[in-house]
């Protein structure tokens, strides 16, 4: 509980408009059904440093917030007083076009600052799900603290590729910033790595610098269908082990495919397991990549079409976002890791467990990088036993299961982020040293 | 006892000695005082001192053994690959060991399906590409010392290389290490798949210089060869125009795979030491090499060459086979050893700078040189703004060195003053420790702080290094580090 002192105190921070007190808008707030007590949207840095020091004092739990999109990841907080809001840090700092790179307050959807950027034909090479929904769209500092990524990781990597500096108020109210402004730099530890994918537990991300990508003026996509996934993995390795420079390489089982065939007006097999493949380049090199691609896959018996442009975009968008478009509820989402050359026996298994458990299951593959998206549909024992089955199978070839979201029942007997590791104590004693009083989303990570 | 004395007394060193043999084997020990001095510096050879012992472990556990005796002992100790490091990481603790890795050199798995090689850190950089090579695989990160430096150095410098405008640099090719924390335990972090569950400590210990751990395993990414490369060579009257011709190609959507600049002092010398086909009496030369599909590497070539014309290049030259590329980089990966040939000695710097910044700053450098009295040959990677300056001086001239650190330091605020960087890939390491709080303020460096005592809050691996001043550790929790009178006092220091 916040003492009512503190509260009035914190309330001075921000002004009026940027407080949260009534129960039941703070149910949008809400975490694994755990409600805080306040939201708080500071208007600067300075007001995001004040809100912490007051909380450090009084040892209140922060709930570091973008918009809320990835709000499912995570254990259930052991407690949240506080819930406080990027929404209103939404500057672009800096664009440095002819350096491409650019410096952004972390606040601003990541809709917003690529369209700031595409003005002067450049781009922040992510494209992870959550960008393009009405209400609540994916901001730079939660896509930072998540890692969220999506296929074009193939050709450009995750965001910690790109992320060169930050600026971060840390859970004492101290501001600190790592990194720099140059795309090459070595100077004293790489801090923005620490925070990629550190879920909001080492500090509030304020600030982040970017270097930026030319956006590639043309783009194709290849979709072709196999009916064994022998012949598709044979594709897949094909594919990788050519000269090709292929931008993402999705593999979708079945019920995916069927599912993207209904809603997308392309003609894909829907019980087949599908390739979705896109080159984006000069359109001179996408034109001459495409007939390899294509004779690559005729080789391996999958039978394919070519499209571009608006179906293209959409199908795409699809694939990113497929387990919250195709499931409105009681979805069950995790990611997966592993090699490449594991992908077959993770889709064999797959299919068995859905067999097994009777639970439909859709899965998603970036399968030049050995990461499958995998929605289970439904809830109730089925859902929770055929996970654990899939958990123990995909630990046995030492590749990990992230529960990206999920009902809390599940959670409640399900860890959500496996098997971290010996590097884990090491990991317990750098959030101990940053967050010596674990305010900062205590219990939902490290 | 402190450590100090205690390393003096031959006793203690003897039985010290006697474990490390233990742990090792009398051949991975070495303690005479003539083989010593083969490892009292790296590549920075202005500073030197001598460790007591040096050992070579064969093995994880014996680094991790060797660790734990330093660690109960309260030794520093300081890791060492090749010694080719140019920012004097690996120059030796006073009164401490060197943990030298040169014989843990085994290529451990080469799995070429999943585009993954797992290494020892003292394989040399080149060998990995050699391995993949006869699959049509290269590992990317390729610093100019890459015949010799190892995976290990690599690691702890985060090394770039003149490809790594397009590729990125060690930091985007490591998946995963194994290491040896300062204490001694050994943890395995990140591997051949991606997204691991936890912190990204494998992207906070690449690039930090030694100071976190030894790593013991590291596994890296490979990627595809080619289809096609194409190099280009144009000439220009003077630097500007050269910095002009990187901004402008990058301007036009293209990013090559390396694009390098070499000024008129750097090509005189070079050509004189290797005859590399560059124009003599030219300003400056602008390396270009694009790669990738040959589609995309056909449509690019006549951007670049047009943008090239734009900005006054005299002469373009494209190299027509592999045999003359190789040339053309042979002579800008000589660049620092044929300074040999202008000047008996020189000190390199490593600032970076946005790239639109280019002309402005090496402007700014020829002022510094003239004022200073000392010349200052640029060779730099231009494409992501870090600048090699090398000063030249004579060693055996009274004051020389002194004011070249001067004028490299001062070139170093240039640098900073323009938003850039004191360090693109050579690190901070002992060299330019006092640099770094032209970057980042006290709040900044204490985040930094908090990191290394999370790992080693004795402050035994590689101390010294990176921080402008010693910093302690404070236990989690505590407000604030008092300083005991005695420590004040200059009487003793905590661990």
């Amino acid at each position: 509980m916040i003492k009512k002192s503190t509260l009035r105190n914190l309330c001075k921070i921000v002004d009026e408009k940027n407080v949260v007190l009534e129960s039941e808008k703070l149910g949008e707030f809400s975490i694994d059904g755990v409600l805080p007590q306040i939201v708080l949207s500071p208007n600067n840095i300075d007001q995001v440093s004040e809100i912490m020091k007051l909380a450090s004092k009084d040892a209140l739990s922060v709930i570091p917030w973008g918009s809320g999109t990835k709000s499912a990841l995570g254990n259930k907080p052991d407690r949240a007083d506080i819930v406080l809001s990027t929404k209103n840090l939404g500057r672009i700092i800096e664009h440095g076009a002819s350096d491409l790179v650019a410096t952004t307050e972390c606040g601003i959807t990541l809709k917003k600052f690529q369209e700031a950027l595409n003005k002067e034909n450049q781009f922040l090479a992510v494209d992870p799900p959550h960008v393009t929904h009405v209400n609540r769209r994916a901001t730079i500092g939660g896509i930072i603290a998540t890692n969220d990524s999506g296929p074009e990781r193939l050709r450009y990597g995750t965001i910690r590729e790109f992320l060169i500096g930050i600026k971060v108020v840390k859970a004492d109210g101290s501001i600190f910033k790592g990194g720099s402004k140059v795309v090459k730099n070595v100077a004293g530890y790489d801090l923005p790595k620490l925070y990629v994918g550190s879920l909001g537990t080492l500090g509030i991300i304020v600030e982040a610098t970017f270097r930026l990508y030319p956006v590639p003026e043309y783009s194709q996509t290849y979709v072709a269908s196999f009916s064994s996934l022998e012949d598709c993995q044979e594709t897949i390795s094909t594919l990788l082990n050519s000269h090709l420079v292929i931008t993402s390489l999705e593999l979708l089982n079945p019920n995916l495919a069927a599912s993207l065939a209904k809603r997308n007006d392309v003609d894909i097999n829907d019980s087949r397991y599908s390739l979705v493949i896109g080159i984006r380049s000069v359109e001179k090199a996408v034109k001459e990549q495409i007939p390899s691609v294509k004779k690559i896959c005729d080789q391996n018996n999958g039978n394919g079409f070519l499209i571009s442009g608006t179906p293209e975009e959409k199908l795409w968008e699809d694939i990113r976002n497929f387990p919250w478009i195709i499931l409105k509820s009681d979805r069950v989402v995790s990611k997966v890791g592993v090699v490449v050359t594991q992908i077959p026996q993770v889709l064999q298994t797959i299919k068995q467990i859905s067999n097994e458990y009777g639970v439909k299951i859709y899965v998603s593959v970036r399968a030049g990088n050995g990461i499958c998206i995998i929605a289970l549909k439904g809830e109730g024992p089925s859902v929770n036993n055929a996970l654990k089955h899939l958990r123990n199978f995909i630990s046995s070839i030492n590749g990990h299961l992230v529960l990206l979201e999920a009902p809390s029942e599940i959670k409640n007997s399900f860890d959500v982020w496996g098997e971290i590791g010996s590097g884990l104590g090491i990991m317990k004693r750098i959030k101990a040293n940053y967050d010596p009083n674990n305010l900062l989303n205590p219990g939902r990570y490290i | 006892m402190t450590t100090q004395h205690k390393t003096k007394s031959s006793s203690w060193k003897n039985k010290f000695r006697e474990k490390l043999i233990e742990i090792i084997g009398k051949e991975g020990v070495i303690s005479s005082d003539d083989e010593l001095l083969a490892y009292d510096c790296d590549a920075l050879t202005g500073y030197r001192i001598k460790p007591i012992f040096v050992v070579l472990p064969t093995n994880t556990k014996q680094v991790s053994q060797v660790i734990k005796e330093c660690y109960l002992e309260n030794i520093p100790f300081v890791p060492r690959g090749a010694g080719t490091g140019l920012s004097g990481g690996a120059l030796p603790t006073d009164e401490g060991i060197v943990i030298s890795l040169t014989r843990m050199n085994k290529i451990l798995d080469v799995d070429i399906p999943n585009q993954r090689v797992v290494v020892e850190p003292g394989v040399v950089n080149l060998w990995v590409t050699n391995a993949v090579s006869p699959y049509g695989y290269y590992y990317a990160p390729d610093p100019s010392s890459q015949i010799v430096c190892t995976i290990g150095g690599n690691v702890a410098e985060n090394s770039g290389g003149v490809h790594c405008l397009k590729y990125g640099v060690t930091t985007n090719h490591v998946l995963g290490v194994e290491m040896v924390l300062p204490d001694g335990e050994i943890i395995e972090i990140g591997g051949k798949a991606l997204d691991h569950p936890g912190y990204d400590i494998t992207g906070l210990v690449v690039g930090s210089e030694g100071l976190l751990g030894i790593v013991t395993k590291v596994t890296l990414k490979i990627i595809k060869k080619p289809e096609a490369v194409k190099t280009l060579l144009a000439s220009y009257d003077n630097v500007e125009d050269a910095g002009a011709s990187v901004s402008g190609i990058t301007a036009r959507g293209v990013i090559p795979a390396g694009m390098e600049i070499m000024d008129s002092l750097c090509i005189k010398s070079v050509e004189e030491t290797i005859g590399a086909g560059y124009p003599i009496d030219a300003g400056a030369i602008l390396l270009v090499e694009l790669d990738g599909p040959s589609a995309e590497v056909e449509a690019q070539l006549p951007i670049v060459e047009e943008v090239l014309k734009d900005n006054n290049a005299i002469q373009i030259k494209i190299a027509k086979n592999s045999k003359e590329r190789d040339l053309l980089w042979k002579g800008r990966k000589s660049a620092f050893p044929a300074m040999g040939r202008i000047s008996s000695d020189y000190y390199v710097q490593d600032g970076v700078i946005p790239r639109s910044k280019l002309a402005e700053v090496l402007g700014e450098i020829a002022e510094l040189s003239k004022k200073y009295g000392l010349r200052v040959a640029n060779v730099f990677h231009a494409g992501d703004g870090n600048l090699h300056p090398l000063v030249l001086y004579d060693a055996s001239k009274e004051g020389d060195l002194d004011k070249t650190l001067e004028l490299a330091g001062e070139i170093l605020k240039v640098c900073v003053d323009k938003g850039g960087s004191i360090t693109g890939e050579h690190g901070v390491g002992h060299d330019k420790k006092r640099f770094l709080s032209l970057m980042f303020d006290d709040n900044d460096l204490d985040a930094m702080n908090l990191i290394r005592c999370a790992f080693d809050n004795k402050d035994l691996c590689n101390p010294g290094k990176l921080f402008p001043t010693p910093r302690t550790c404070v236990e989690p929790g505590m407000k604030k580090f008092e300083e005991h009178p005695v420590q004040k006092a200059g009487m003793g220091e905590m661990y």
